[in-house]
Parts: C-alpha cells; sequence; structure tokens
C-alpha cells in the first residue's frame, strides 16, 4: 500500500501542460548558405524508412518528459511503501484505558480483554530486534515503559493495565506518540481502541494504525450528577441528575439518589431510545456526606450506572480577634459568611502557639503581638517581633498611597483613602516571601509574608484613625486576606471532579502531608510540594477521602460524559488507516519512496537527453 | 621563356605575383611531365598519323593492321603496334563550371579552378598548338577562342581573370552545346564541382560524340567533403535559393557523405566505362599539386 504524506504537492503535476508547450517550441535555426541542397535532400530522404522510429523517437522524448515530470510530483508529495518493518524500527503501542473499554464484549469478556489480546498480537509480530513502548490513553496519555526489546518486560507492562473510568482524550495520546517518533520515520504507532470517541481523533499521520476492537453494546447511563444549594437558605437543596438510554429501544430505568445510606429519592424512568431524561430534585436537610446516584440496569457498561458527589456543607472558618474593640473589623467579619468568631482582649503569650493550631486565622488589632509560631495571622495596627520588618514609631498623614500588584489588593481604588495616623515600619532584611501590598512616600503602609509555616499580612494603621473601612476596598482587603491566609475553595456543599482529572487540597499553612484513601480501599500518604496540593490519581470513580491534619474531607470522582457513555457510537477508521492484516503478522514500517523516485527521473531525464540529442537530424 | 608579369596577366586577384611566378616554374616541369606522356601510355586513334617513330605497344583488337610491327611479329611472335607522334593540331578545350555552386569554399572552387585551367594551358602551350577557354553554367557562357603560343598567355590569363561565376548549372544542355559548336575535335578538359542540376553523363556522352577526348576533373570543397556542420540549420542552395530546414547530427552527416560518395562513383564509374580520364580534387589541395601529382598519373595529354 502507498500512501502520500503531502497530497498537495501532487498540484506540481499541474506544470505538465507547460511542459508540453515548451517541447512543441521549434529551435531558431542557423542560416547558411551551400553550394548545393540536393545531397542534403538525398541523405533526408535516406532516412525516410526511419521516419516511423523517429516520430516515435520524438514522441518517445515528449513522453519521458511527461514520465519524469509525473515521477518527479508524485516524489513530492512523499509517498511511503507500507511494508514490514526494518530490523530495529521502534513501535508505539497505544491503548485506550478508557471507560469505555470496560463495555462488555462478548461472554465474560470486555473491550479491553480484546485490546489486550490485539496488543499481545501486535507484540508478537514486532520484528526480532524491534523495540516498542507501551503507553495508555485515558483523561491523560501516560507512558508505561520506555522503548524495550523485552519481550517479557512488555508483556508484563500489558498485563498490568486496566481500563479506568476516565473519559479518554485520544487526540492527546496519539500526539504525544508521535513526538515519540519524531526523527524515525520507521516508527509506527498501534492504536488499540474501541473507537468510541469523534473524528476528530485521527492526526492524519500515516504512522498511525487504528486497531478497533469490540462489539456494538447496550447502554444506559447517568450523565449528569450534582447536588447545590438554594439561594438564600442554608438547608435546602436541590438534586440533579440526568439519565440516558442510548439504545434504540425505550427501556424503563429504576433510579435512586441516596446520601450516605440514607435514600433521598427513588423512582423508575421510563425512557424512549435514545432519549434523556434530567431530573430537578428539591431537597430539605443536613446535606452532608456521600451523595451515590444509581439505576438498577444490566447493561454492558457498569462504570456509569452510579455517580457520585461528596457533599461537604463547608467548614466554618474559626477566627480568634485580640483587640480591645474595633467596630470596623467585627462588621466586616461579622458580614463574611460561614465564620466563627471569637473576640479576646489578651492572652498569654505561651497559649498563642497553641490558639494559632487551633483557630485558622488569629488576629492582632492594635494589641502588641508576641513572637509569632506557625500559623495564620492578621496585624492590624500591631508589629510582632522576629518578622523581617519592626515598628521605628508613629507616621502623620503619609502621603500618596501606592497600590502594589498583589492578588490581596486586586485593583482596589485607594485613591479616596485618608490615615491620621500610621506605624512607621522598616523592613530590616528582604526576604523572598515578603511582598508589599500598600506604601506612602515615607513607609509601607500593608504587608504580606509567607515563611516557614506561617502566614501573615500586615495592616499598619489603626482603622478607627482613618477612612479606609468606608471605601468599597476595605471588606475586599480583609476578605480576600482570610482567603488566602486560610484557603476554602470555593466553599460549595458539593465536590466531585471528572474521573482522571485532578483534585486541589488546599493545605493549612503548617501541614505538608495529606493521607488518601481512594474507593478502591487503598490509602496512602502524599508528601505535598506545593499548596495547594494537586492530586491526579483519580482513574476510578466513587468517594475520595483525604485527612490533613485532623481534619477529614471528602471528594467525589464519577464518570458522567455523554460521549463516553455513547459506546455505540464509534469512530470507523478509514481504509486508507484500518489494517486488515491479522494481529501476529510482522509489525509494518513506511518505507519513504522519494529517493527511488528522484533516481527514476534522473533515469528518465537521462533517457530523454540520449532521445533528444539522437532525434536532433529531424527536420 | 615567355614572360608572364605583364599587368593585364593578373587580371585581379585571382593570378597574383605568386601565382605568376609559380606558372612560370611550371615551364620545367611541363617538360617532364610530357617526355612521360610521350612514352605512349595514352593512345588515341590520332596516335601515329604522323612520320616521327614515338613507341611501341601491343596490339588491341580493333587497331589498324597497317600499324602493325611485322618485324617484331616475325621474331618475337607477338603483335604490337608502331606508335608515331601525331602532326595534327590538337586543341585543348578548357571547359570551366561558372555557375554559382563553384563560389563555394575557401578558397572558392572557381578560383582554384582558374588556376588549373590557367596552368593546364600554359602546360599545354608548351606542346600543344591551341587551346581554347569556354565556360558554362545553364548555357554557354563567355568564352576564349583557342590561342597557339605562349605569347597569347597573358590574354588568357586575363579572361580567365575577370570571369564571373553566377547561374543555375545545366550540364546536359550546356556541354551539349558546347560539343555542337565546337567544329575542331580535341582534348577538352572539363573541371567542374559536378554539383547541380542537369544529367551529367549526358553532358560527357555529348562530349565524346563530339569526337573530343574527355577529361573530367571534379573539384569539391572541403567543406563538402567534411561538412562541420552541426545543429538546426535552414542552408540554401547557392544556385536556386531553395531553402531547406534540417537539424544536423552525425547521423545525418553520415547519410550525406555517403550521398556523396556515392554521387562520386557514379560519376568515376561512367567515366571510366566510356574511356574518359576523371580526377577529382579538393580545394585545399595545391594546384601544383594537382598538377604534378595527380593529373600526371591519370591525365593522358598529347
Amino acid at each position: 500500500m502507498i500512501e502520500l504524506a503531502y497530497p498537495l504537492a501532487l498540484l506540481s503535476l499541474l506544470a505538465i501542460p507547460l511542459l508540453i508547450a515548451l517541447h512543441l517550441l521549434r529551435p531558431t535555426r542557423r542560416r547558411i548558405v551551400l553550394s548545393t541542397t540536393t545531397l542534403w535532400q538525398a541523405a533526408l530522404k535516406d532516412r525516410e524508412p526511419r521516419v516511423g522510429l523517429r516520430t516515435l523517437l520524438r514522441n518517445l522524448s515528449l513522453l519521458l518528459l511527461l514520465a519524469s515530470a509525473l515521477a518527479l510530483g508524485f516524489a513530492l508529495a512523499g509517498p511511503q511503501w507500507l511494508t514490514r518493518a526494518s530490523e530495529g524500527a521502534d513501535t508505539v503501542l497505544v491503548l485506550d484505558v478508557s471507560a469505555s473499554m470496560k463495555t462488555r464484549s462478548g461472554i465474560g469478556r470486555t473491550r479491553f480483554d480484546l485490546a489486550l489480546a490485539e496488543a499481545a498480537g501486535i507484540l508478537d509480530g514486532l520484528p526480532r530486534d524491534g523495540r516498542m513502548l507501551v503507553m495508555t490513553s485515558g483523561h491523560k496519555a501516560l507512558l508505561r515503559t520506555g522503548f524495550e526489546a523485552d519481550r517479557e518486560l512488555l508483556r508484563r507492562a500489558l498485563a498490568r493495565l486496566r481500563p479506568g473510568d476516565e473519559v479518554g482524550r485520544p487526540r492527546e495520546a496519539l500526539a504525544l506518540a508521535l513526538s515519540l517518533l519524531r526523527g524515525r520515520e520507521q516508527g509506527r504507532i498501534y492504536f488499540v481502541t474501541d473507537g468510541a470517541f469523534g473524528s476528530d481523533v485521527d492526526p492524519g499521520s500515516p504512522q498511525v494504525a487504528f486497531r478497533v476492537v469490540g462489539a456494538p453494546a447496550r447502554n444506559m447511563a447517568i450523565t449528569r450528577f450534582d447536588f447545590r444549594q438554594e439561594l438564600a437558605s442554608e438547608d435546602r437543596f436541590q438534586i440533579l441528575m440526568a439519565v440516558r438510554n442510548y439504545t434504540d429501544a425505550p427501556v424503563v430505568v429504576p433510579a435512586s439518589v441516596s446520601l450516605d445510606d440514607r435514600v433521598l429519592f427513588k423512582r423508575s424512568l421510563a425512557l424512549a431510545a435514545r432519549a434523556e431524561e434530567t431530573l430537578v430534585l428539591p431537597f430539605t436537610g443536613r446535606a452532608r456526606g456521600r451523595a451515590i446516584g444509581r439505576i438498577e440496569v444490566d447493561d454492558d457498561l457498569a462504570a456509569d450506572n452510579q455517580a457520585f458527589a461528596a457533599v461537604n456543607a463547608d467548614e466554618p472558618l474559626r477566627v480568634l480577634v485580640f483587640t480591645r474593640g474595633n467596630f470596623y473589623l467585627e462588621s466586616v467579619f461579622e458580614a463574611m459568611p460561614n465564620l466563627d468568631l471569637v473576640m479576646r482582649d489578651w492572652s498569654p503569650a505561651e497559649d498563642i502557639a497553641r490558639l494559632a493550631l487551633s483557630y485558622d486565622v488569629v488576629v492582632f488589632d492594635g494589641i502588641a503581638a508576641p513572637r509569632l509560631p506557625p500559623g495564620n495571622f492578621l496585624l492590624v495596627n500591631s508589629v510582632a517581633p522576629g518578622l523581617p520588618f519592626s515598628d521605628s514609631g508613629q507616621l502623620i498623614r503619609p502621603r500618596t498611597l501606592v497600590r502594589g500588584q498583589s492578588a490581596l489588593i486586586g485593583d482596589a481604588d485607594l485613591t479616596a483613602v485618608r490615615i491620621d495616623q500610621a506605624r512607621r515600619v522598616i523592613i530590616d532584611k528582604p526576604v523572598p516571601g515578603l511582598q508589599r501590598l500598600i506604601w506612602s512616600k515615607e513607609t509601607d503602609l500593608a504587608l504580606a509574608l509567607l515563611d516557614d509555616g506561617r502566614k501573615l499580612v500586615y495592616l499598619g494603621f489603626d482603622l478607627a484613625r482613618s477612612n479606609f473601612p468606608l471605601q468599597a476596598a476595605f471588606p475586599l482587603f480583609f476578605s480576600r486576606s482570610l482567603e488566602w491566609l486560610r484557603p476554602r475553595g470555593d466553599g460549595f456543599v458539593s465536590t466531585h471532579i471528572a474521573a482522571g482529572s485532578t483534585q486541589t487540597i488546599p493545605l493549612p499553612a503548617s501541614e505538608t502531608r495529606v493521607v488518601m484513601h481512594t474507593p478502591s480501599g487503598k490509602s496512602g500518604t502524599l508528601e505535598a510540594e506545593g499548596n495547594p496540593l494537586l492530586f491526579d490519581a483519580t482513574a476510578d470513580a466513587g468517594i475520595y477521602e483525604y485527612a490533613v491534619g485532623e481534619v477529614v474531607r471528602n471528594f467525589a470522582v464519577s464518570l458522567t460524559d455523554t460521549r463516553e457513555s455513547d459506546v455505540n457510537n464509534r469512530w470507523t477508521p478509514t481504509e486508507r488507516r484500518e489494517e486488515t492484516r491479522p494481529a501476529g503478522n510482522a509489525a509494518q514500517a513506511l518505507v519513504p519512496l522519494w529517493p527511488q523516485l528522484l533516481m527514476l527521473v534522473l533515469v528518465l531525464l537521462a533517457l530523454e537527453w540520449l532521445v533528444w540529442t539522437r532525434s536532433r537530424g529531424n527536420a | 621563356m615567355t614572360s608572364l608579369n605583364a599587368p593585364a596577366a593578373s587580371g585581379g586577384l585571382v593570378f597574383d605575383d605568386e601565382f605568376l611566378r609559380k606558372l612560370e616554374q611550371l615551364e620545367l616541369l611541363a617538360r617532364k611531365i610530357f617526355r612521360g606522356l610521350l612514352r605512349g601510355e595514352h593512345t588515341t586513334s590520332r596516335r601515329g598519323r604522323g612520320l616521327e617513330f614515338s613507341d611501341f605497344r601491343h596490339y588491341r583488337p580493333g587497331d589498324d593492321f597497317r600499324h602493325i610491327d611485322w618485324n617484331i611479329y616475325s621474331r618475337l611472335d607477338q603483335l604490337f603496334l608502331k606508335l608515331h607522334a601525331s602532326e595534327d593540331d590538337v586543341t585543348l578545350h578548357l571547359v570551366l563550371d561558372a555557375s554559382a555552386s563553384m563560389g563555394f569554399g575557401e578558397p572558392s572552387k572557381f578560383d582554384h579552378a582558374r588556376r588549373l585551367a590557367a596552368a593546364l594551358a600554359y602546360i599545354a602551350l608548351h606542346h600543344l598548338d591551341r587551346v581554347g577557354v569556354n565556360t558554362f553554367s545553364e548555357g554557354l557562357g563567355a568564352a576564349l577562342p583557342p590561342i597557339k603560343t605562349r605569347h597569347h598567355m597573358a590574354r588568357l590569363l586575363t579572361f580567365l581573370g575577370e570571369l564571373p561565376c553566377a547561374g543555375v548549372t545545366r550540364f546536359d544542355s550546356a556541354l551539349r552545346a558546347f560539343a555542337t559548336r565546337t567544329r575542331n575535335p580535341g582534348l577538352v578538359i572539363l573541371i567542374s564541382d559536378l554539383l547541380g542540376a542537369g544529367d551529367i553523363q549526358d553532358g560527357i556522352e555529348a562530349l565524346r560524340h563530339g569526337g573530343h577526348d574527355v577529361v573530367v576533373i571534379q573539384l569539391l570543397a572541403e567543406l563538402e567533403i567534411d561538412p562541420p556542420l552541426d545543429g538546426a540549420l535552414r542552408i540554401v542552395d547557392a544556385e536556386t535559393g531553395d531553402e531547406l530546414e534540417v537539424t544536423v547530427d552525425e547521423d545525418l552527416r553520415r547519410l550525406y557523405q555517403h550521398r556523396l560518395e556515392h554521387h562520386l562513383q557514379d560519376v568515376e564509374r561512367f567515366c571510366r566505362q566510356r574511356g574518359v580520364e576523371y580526377l577529382r580534387a579538393s580545394t585545399a589541395i595545391a594546384f601544383e599539386d594537382v598538377v604534378l601529382k595527380y593529373l600526371r598519373q591519370g591525365v593522358h595529354l598529347r
């Protein structure tokens, strides 16, 4: 089979009419006087018997020229001969591990089982010293081996693979596979899949061969599942669930929703062929726990017969404020939702460390703070010892406030802010975690500090002696400061992500370890290299539980994807891509033909020159 | 010795001083030539009519019995003819092709022919009585009536020097006209390239029927023998002006040479069959060499 790498280059064949026109051009003849032309006429007559040959030579010249032009145009199109892979050719095996590969295909077998058998055939058919790399295509493309010639190692790698509950993204996987074979024209990519994806997956590369496995299947699926809180009501929720029938016949689907072990809803849904029904169910009460939506059907793909949601009524933010009384501060904290506020006017310095662990944020308002332990602190008109900046007295009416680029300030308008008296601070030693938020010509007025286990926001003036509380920037500043000091995510009650995607886990400043429990029952401790922690081992659907310090939280992973559940709407490879070669034959490779064609062009041109010189005697 | 340095004798560029000096040297050479010729290598019907013994030769059927030397027959039992030098007035007719094709070549064939004619005339006048010059192309052209002595050599040179070459060659009609018009048969030396229209053989036959001994000198330019032509050409016939488009390559050159060779062989064969002396010469060969080497080997002058 011949494939063209650059089919558009065939447009160069449009130059052939020009060649014909050039060929028909007659040469300019030199005029010369001879004593007689009789003998030349006789000589030409002697060639008369060769007129046929001469005409043939003349036409042969044109034919050779056209043939060379054709060969050149074809060479430019990058023809490649699909043949047995040469020794040492590299092969990339991409195995589809998306949720649709769990579809039952025959008795006791899934599409993934068929894919593994196909992969084993490809492995057996490799050239004697050919190498192969195994990778999987799920929500992410993952390399499972390097380019290996060891068959046993490759077989073991294949045996370890299993499909997840992820939505496949084969386009990205094939792009990665092609990048792995860049510069290896002999290389071949086999994508073993059930084809349950869109046609835009085909990268159009002749190096890619699709092996589609699996038979048509029968499937019903939960395609959407969510909890949401009704507006202006803390105990009223809505449950959203959509169920789709992917078969060509009407079905009755028993559906239910439970929160922990309590059934919230149970109903039979009558679904027409290829129809979907969306339910919005009101729910009043305590919404906290593990929500599971289920449909009780015996179809070929079970992975989408249940969906999960971790319903976490958001934990309140615990804030301890040391103050002698500050109306503005109390007002702004009380206006914030889901915030537990504790006001004190004094505590012993030795208790501060314990309190810092007990509260999410500790605020010192106009009270001298002691040396601060790890924790989250907001200093208002107060400076603590041991910080990279120190107090150096008072400043009357600082001039011209300047706002930095920090997200804590954002684009807040400070032009109208007037301050009667502020603390003058000196930055003793610049440290990487110290960020200037607001400053005047004379001193810094607001700073943010992030150092070992400690987060701190400093505001260097008395709120009562400024008009800052009257500005729109005032609640914005404190809201963002608390969010930065103790991130709480979006604060919504329901947490769930698509299988295979990344869950963001915010960590307190003092924590770097997360203990994770997966739906399959496995547990492990994760060491955070940054904050927040990014967790992406979410191939399996279900409820994931993690503990940060003493706080235990959940998040849910579900399939709920209309395209992935549509297991019968499968992309069929074009004839160009599809291979009829049975598994187990030798691997194939693409051999570029342009060098041979170029050689043919040269030979044809040489022949054409020869013919042309022989036919020059023609009048 | 007759002086050839008269100004009128040069008659133009053809006969420059160098040529005239060479011509004067031919006087001595001519004596040698004619001594050899008089040994009877070439017999004619007129040989033996004179009184002066010249030579013997074997009898051939058709010879006059009266000239058999019976004394020799009685001694050797073989028939020999006793030859005598002719005492007739023999006229050398120099017949020059003055068609346009003779102007071809470098030097031109016509220049070569004129020099050759002058040399032959000079040699002939040394021994013969009369030399006449005639030119032809389509028909007969300018003619110089026969002159008898070398004193008229300057006139002959002037005549030759002023001859033009132009027109189309018509061998048969022109030579037939010459044969008809000429009253006293003699030795005709036809100098031509023999390239042109008309039947050459008819023309030569007409000369023979007119009672002439005929010698044919075919002059060819080197460019005609081995044409250095190549590529796409439009060749023009110097005589007719006809044009022919041709792309010359090695193959066509070979065919041309084959055709030329065939033509030359036809002419030569015809001449041999008719007892006509035939000499082929190239303009690349100096005319004195032609006279000394080639004419001596092949042409029988009396």
